[in-house]
């Protein structure tokens, strides 16, 4: 059955009955329904729609045994990995731990070093101190490489 | 594993001792360019071109010319002198490293009299541009650079 209604749209109707409008926008389609028998329908056909599929998922839910699954799962697993592999189960974890070590004595061993290695962030250059006779100091600096300028007037 | 790991261990220090000598470097090479920048007849001097771009977002000048351009190895507490125009000199020492940005003393004399002087920590491989004296219808720039390697 094709909607007549123009006010609102499928989609509207559809957020409508998941109670995701907006709180004054949802008192609105609710007051407009009272008086649309064509919007009414579809509220109706989404809310029957709505709790079949909840019913179905609940069936579904209930029918789902995680022992059974994860029993049938391991298994697949086992047979799909060739005989190689299932040897090399145990050596494979000491791989991963002797690499985790060397990470992490690398990382360990470059801390001292990390103002060494990677560039700092910040101006050009940081003025510690400025001391003259002129008239005026501006300190500034450009906005795309951040190159720092010292501007003094001689008079 | 114990063996595994006494190796790693000494592959890390030698790792490090590798990582060492950016720090040992006892000599900083510092260049001075001395530019006049004017708003003249529109002319950027080859070498200056980046400077140049950089500069035009707070600078309304057209013109920029390197009058001069020296490098300088300096030790750590040695002075490096370059003369510049209207009876000016500039002084640079490098004093320290921290992190990884060399610390600098600047100096302008003029007639044998401090007119200027400032103390900054300058990034590797980086400059600090120090402007303003007026010279010959235009500005005197100094673009001051330090590297360590």
């Amino acid at each position: 059955m094709e909607k007549t209604c123009t006010r609102y749209r499928p989609e509207q109707i559809s957020r409508f009955v998941d109670h995701e409008l907006a709180k004054g926008i949802q008192d609105e389609v609710a007051r407009h329904l009272v008086s649309c028998p064509d919007c009414r329908g579809l509220v109706d056909r989404y809310t029957a729609l709505d709790r079949g599929f909840n019913h179905l998922a609940e069936h579904e839910i209930l029918k789902f045994d995680p022992d059974q699954v994860k029993q049938r799962l391991g298994s697949a697993l086992e047979d799909s990995r060739p005989p190689g592999i299932r040897v090399l189960k145990f050596f494979n974890k000491n791989i991963y731990l002797k690499l985790a070590s060397i990470a992490a004595i690398l990382i360990i061993s470059l801390i001292p070093f990390r103002g060494a290695l990677f560039d700092p962030s910040g101006p050009s250059a940081i003025v510690k101190s400025v001391d003259s006779d002129v008239a005026s100091i501006m300190i500034f600096e450009t906005q795309k490489e951040q190159h720092t300028i010292i501007w003094f007037s001689e008079t | 594993m114990k063996g595994f790991i006494t190796k790693i261990f000494i592959l890390a220090g030698f790792f490090a001792l590798l990582i060492q000598p950016v720090f040992a470097n006892s000599q900083v090479l510092t260049e001075v360019k001395v530019i006049h920048a004017s708003t003249g007849p529109v002319h950027v001097d080859p070498g200056l071109k980046p400077f140049a771009s950089e500069l035009e977002s707070v600078f309304k000048y057209t013109s920029y010319r390197l009058l001069k351009d020296e490098q300088m190895n300096l030790e750590f507490n040695r002075e490096g002198r370059v003369n510049l125009p209207g009876g000016r000199t500039l002084i640079v020492v490098p004093s320290d490293v921290k992190g990884k940005r060399i610390g600098y003393q600047i100096n302008i004399r003029k007639n044998n009299h401090s007119i200027f002087q400032t103390r900054v920590l300058l990034k590797n491989n980086d400059s600090i541009t120090i402007g303003g004296p007026r010279y010959q219808n235009g500005t005197l720039l100094f673009n001051i650079s330090g590297s360590m390697h």
